[in-house]
């Protein structure tokens, strides 16, 4: 695969309104978030010829469905289906497709109205407390070995996880803290962050638990939000208007055995995903200038940071404490507050920062000083899936 | 039993024998006839070496809780009276792991790696559920 490196390049990234946004839909907020991706890059509807989409479980080929509100023929397109990996896999796809002739231009979007509909009663009217905490819809959920025991719900999922690894290593939940504080403080200083108000220790522990070891700043955010980006070819992308990031590399891996199999809760579907992607990339991880790494829940960030080789297995918990993830810190990561603080599009607001990152956009208060390599993951599924996306500066 | 209000397990066609064995006081987990793997939850081939041949086993109940986590929110409202309440990943002596709650035992007293045990617990005339208590070391 490494003769794809930095031959494909995002061209243009696009958020929607992030937040509870009122009066919207997943498909409404997906077509605000494309069309910020192409306004971007400079590119018209009649340019898109891939789609490569996600948006919540029940929408039937959601693909089809924007394809139409975009007024698009895609030779290429599908909606894919592989968790909180889908968004990088979209990115993959998209570089692949356009290797084999497939196509050209391709939008990779996801997007959700998850707050709002979590958030609606019975006729559809808002309320202001959620009514239902579990986001699978009905029709999808285990009815045996799990629910008649009370096992409900991704954040016990990853908390089963989060528990071995503090067994087997003595990490605790003023490591988790960490990183939920860093993401804090990049959100501060991001305009578009649902959540900016400060965060310290005290705060967090003193918090509702969800379900232990996971209290309330321990889990991503329910948002209703989108975000898009455009692949083509690096060639293409030097005559648009957005300055291009190139794609050094990618990689996915799926630890399909299970989550409860092996030693796949501590060390997850990223240990190999990484390793698949820096060959790829011909980067390692002392390379890498800012992270992006999916934040379902404040664990899972601490267990990929091992994982990625940024420390060493157990030692996440020291690394996050040592204030590495912060603007000054070894390794800037989840600059834009992530989905503990940003909003949740499952991975797809990280690619957008990764690259935004690398296109030096920002203001000295959140620009990753000198960034020219981010890694982005991609996690979910069930906690199994994984991708791994490396952008690089143009 | 007849206001049991908490979900009641749906049996798949896979899982059946299983279901059955817990009404009888058995905990059955499937064991290849080919390398001898047991493993859960049920399905047609051994996940370790794809053979079709397998049988129906009885589990020494014995295991040791691998991970656990403490529900505080409720999911459902059967659970409302029981928060905070464990569910457990239970291993198993032969292997396999599984979901499942721990009685006898407050949340604060749990561990990784400690003993258990299985016990039935009857919820309805046609379903039992494997739950754990502490055992001793053995
Ligand atoms: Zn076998």
């Amino acid at each position: 695969m490494k003769q794809l490196r930095d031959k494909y390049a995002i061209v243009g990234t696009g958020k929607s309104r992030l937040g509870k946004v009122d009066g919207v839909t997943a498909l409404g907020l997906i077509e605000e978030a494309v069309k910020a991706a192409l306004d971007d890059a400079g590119l018209k509807n009649t340019d898109v010829d891939g789609l490569l989409i996600r948006g919540p479980d029940d929408i039937y080929c959601l693909h089809q469905l924007l394809g139409a509100r975009l007024g698009v023929n895609a030779a290429f397109s599908s909606t894919l289906d592989n968790g909180g990996a889908s968004q990088i896999m979209a990115v993959a796809l998209a570089a692949m497709a356009i290797e084999a002739g497939l196509a050209t231009t391709v939008v990779c979007a996801y997007g959700r109205d998850t707050w709002s509909r979590t958030n609606r009663g019975p006729n559809n009217e808002r309320r202001d407390k959620r009514e239902e905490p579990n986001m699978i819809p009905p029709s999808q959920r285990p009815v045996e070995h799990g629910p008649e025991f009370g096992f409900f719900g991704p954040v016990a999922l990853h908390g089963l996880g989060a528990r071995r690894h503090m067994f087997e290593y003595g990490t605790t939940r003023e490591d988790f803290a960490a990183i939920a504080i860093a993401f804090r403080e990049h959100a501060r200083r991001n305009p578009e962050a649902t959540m900016r108000e400060p965060l310290d220790l005290a705060t967090y522990m003193s918090a509702r638990m969800i379900v232990d070891p996971f209290g309330l700043y321990d889990c991503s955010l329910v948002s209703d939000a989108a975000g898009a980006v455009v692949v083509t070819s690096a060639e293409r992308a030097r005559d648009l208007k957005a300055k291009p990031v190139l794609i050094k590399g990618f990689a996915t891996f799926n630890n399909t055995k299970g989550w409860f199999l092996d030693d796949n809760m501590v060390t997850t579907a990223a240990a190999e995903c990484s390793e698949r992607a820096y060959k790829f990339a011909g980067v390692g991880p002392a390379d890498i200038d800012c992270a992006q790494i999916y934040d379902c829940f404040t664990y899972m960030v601490l267990t990929q940071l091992e994982d990625y080789g940024f420390c060493k297995k157990g030692e996440g918990g020291a690394f996050v404490r040592s204030g590495a993830l912060g603007l000054e810190g070894v390794l800037p990561t989840n600059t834009s507050g992530g989905q503990l603080s940003e909003a949740h599009v499952e991975g797809m607001l990280q690619i957008v920062e990764g690259a935004r990152q690398l296109q030096g956009i920002y203001g000295p208060e959140r620009q990753v000083k000198d960034a020219e390599i981010a890694l982005v993951s991609g996690h979910g599924g069930n906690t199994i899936c994984h991708s791994t996306l490396i952008l690089g500066r143009a | 039993m007849s206001n049991y209000k908490k979900p009641v397990p749906i049996p798949s066609v896979e899982s059946k024998p299983y279901w059955t064995g817990l009404k009888e006081g058995r905990l059955l987990i499937p064991k290849c006839g080919e390398c001898g793997n047991f493993w859960f939850p049920p399905s047609l081939h051994c996940p370790h070496c794809n053979a079709a041949n397998f049988s129906w086993e009885p589990s020494s109940g014995r295991g040791k809780v691998f991970s656990y986590v403490v529900f505080h929110r409720v999911y459902h409202p059967a659970f409302s009276e029981e928060v905070p309440y464990v569910v457990a990943l239970i291993e198993l002596e032969e292997g396999p792991r599984l979901i499942s709650n721990l009685v006898e035992i407050k949340p604060d007293d749990v561990q990784c790696e400690m003993p258990v045990s299985v016990v039935f617990e009857k919820i309805a005339n046609n379903m039992t559920l494997p739950k754990f208590r502490p055992a001793p070391l053995y």
